[in-house]
């Protein structure tokens, strides 16, 4: 169900207006021109993020907002199924630990697998030194019936005997602030380095982009993120619009901001992401004036588009991303791998030239500029 | 950490081993990606790029057999494998649960001829090239028995 068409408001505080998803009144129409027989075309909405830098306040404080920002976000439809397929990401989950022999382990794993289980983890066997039993840890969705997957598994794996077990119910929210200790400042060169909010930058005369990362992706280690950093640098030199296509935690299109760049724009089919990439922007003290940018009307005016996806959705939406690029506008395509990279080529050499290729660790970048 | 013989051959030391299945192109830090990596903190939004950006080359959603190796400097690699014998043998016999009572109950059945036809496939998977069609046929017929799933000549 997607809610109802919300008037655009000049200035609200950004907490309120990122949890509004505001409907354009326009007509379902997909942005990608080709079949409408591809999955993405008729599954994606995108989410819409503005973003711009702070306007330096001409008279002392009369406008500066303090930690205060706006963005617009909104819900294109593309064709009816608004919904997002992710699945809710506050639910539970269950985790059985199961004891049984050793040897027996490896044989139980494929059966709790076979039968149900979501996931098995042996802890190192080797650990276990000259005890006879050894704990497997699984877990389940929840509602799962675990009794009879245990037992199907034991029968299966042809054990005489039930193995015991305990369940415990698991928390989303539990592993993912665990998780989110271990990130460090990344450093992407010299000037430049990605810093997770709670830690503080080592280097304050640098470009520091503060990222909280939740659950959506650029933190600043993968390559391909270092990639489009490293190409945004080199690109961006003052006053550009970029669209940063896929735009997960926002750390593109908010260094571009900081690099010179006049408007910055992110999509992106998860609304996770769109989350975090508010939350983001608010972080780095960008804000942006209100007002309605239709998607689809600013097809052909971006000096750069980047996308840090993946292949298949790269190679169908290819002329969709190419589409945004004005001509001679650079196109910036991440999130493959090496071995990936002539079947890009292959496809975006239609619309590009001057296209080259940087690589690190086995991941590669491809930009070219779209032809005229 | 203990210093063995063993962990000074060369090898890190290895935490844990964990096994998942993940459906191809379509990781996310969702169970059951993340609580199963989470636990041993290691980098999830990472494997999940990785794993999908290796995994474009299969049918989307395809359930895809990974076993993750976590070693204690929190790193840690992976591999991934082709969808487990059941899964092919569930869709094969067009049925979504394997029998709760194999042996007693059967639930579906199929020809030598299906089972010939997924030990091929199987055998493009690089971690079961040694094995010989017909050991491969040994263990998806051993597997179908212990799934309820009667093997049969002709239907």
């Amino acid at each position: 169900m997607l809610p109802l068409v919300r008037p655009g408001r000049a200035a609200a505080p950004l907490r309120r207006l990122c949890r509004r998803i505001l409907l354009l009144s326009s007509s379902p129409q997909t942005p990608s021109p080709s079949s409408s027989s591809s999955p993405y075309s008729t599954k994606i909405s995108p989410l819409l993020l503005l973003l711009s830098p702070r306007p330096s306040p001409a008279s002392g404080g009369a406008w500066r907002w303090r930690g205060v920002s706006s963005c617009a976000v909104r819900a294109v439809d593309v064709g009816g199924e608004a919904a997002s397929t992710s699945s809710d990401l506050s639910s539970p989950y269950l985790s059985v630990r199961i004891r049984c022999r050793k040897e027996d382990a490896e044989v139980l794993s494929e059966g709790l697998l076979c039968f149900g289980a979501t996931s098995v983890t042996v802890d190192d066997i080797a650990a276990a030194g000259n005890l006879d039993e050894i704990t497997i840890t699984s877990i389940y969705a929840h509602g799962e019936d675990v009794d009879s997957s245990v037992s199907n598994a034991a029968s299966s794996a042809g054990l005489e005997y039930k193995p015991v077990y305990e369940t415990s119910v698991g928390k989303q929210c539990d592993w993912v602030t665990v998780v989110q200790e271990t990130y460090e400042s990344t450093k992407v060169i010299n000037g430049l380095w990605v810093i997770p909010k709670w830690r503080t930058p080592p280097d304050p005369q640098a470009i520091n982009i503060i990222i909280n990362p939740g659950l959506a992706f650029g933190t600043g280690e993968h390559p391909t993120t270092k990639l489009c950093l490293l190409l945004l640098r080199e690109t961006v030199k003052g006053g550009e619009r970029l669209l940063d296509y896929g735009t997960g935690t926002g750390v593109l299109g908010i260094a571009a901001l900081k690099m010179g760049a006049a408007l910055s724009t992110g999509i992106d089919i998860d609304p996770q992401a769109v989350t975090s990439a508010c939350e983001n922007m608010m972080l780095n003290e960008e804000n942006k004036p209100t007002g309605g940018l239709e998607l689809k009307s600013s097809k052909g005016s971006y000096d750069i588009v980047a996308a840090n996806i993946l292949l298949n959705p790269l190679l169908e939406l290819v002329e969709d991303i190419i589409g945004y690029a004005k001509p001679g506008g650079i196109v910036a395509v991440s999130g493959i791998l090496t071995e990936q990279v002539p079947k890009v080529e292959e496809a975006y050499s239609r619309y590009l030239e001057n296209i080259s290729v940087s690589e690190i660790d086995g991941w590669a970048c491809l930009q070219g500029s779209r032809k005229a | 950490m203990a210093t063995t013989l063993k962990d000074a051959v060369a090898r890190k030391p290895v935490l844990a081993t964990i096994r998942l299945i993940v459906p191809a192109g379509a990781a996310r830090p969702a169970p059951p990606v993340g609580p199963a990596l989470g636990f041993y903190r290691l980098n999830l939004m990472a494997f999940c790029k990785d794993f999908n950006a290796r995994t474009q080359k299969y049918k989307a959603e395809t359930p895809m057999q990974v076993t993750l190796t976590a070693y204690k400097d929190s790193t840690f690699e992976f591999v991934v494998k082709s969808p487990p014998v059941s899964w092919f043998l569930k869709k094969a016999a067009g049925i979504e649960t394997a029998s709760g009572r194999p042996g007693h109950n059967m639930v579906s059945s199929l020809t030598l001829r299906h089972v010939y036809e997924i030990a091929k496939l199987k055998q493009s998977d690089p971690y079961c090239k040694h094995m010989s069609i017909e050991a491969l046929c040994k263990s998806i017929i051993g597997t179908a028995n212990s799934m309820g799933i009667e093997i049969v000549k002709d239907l």
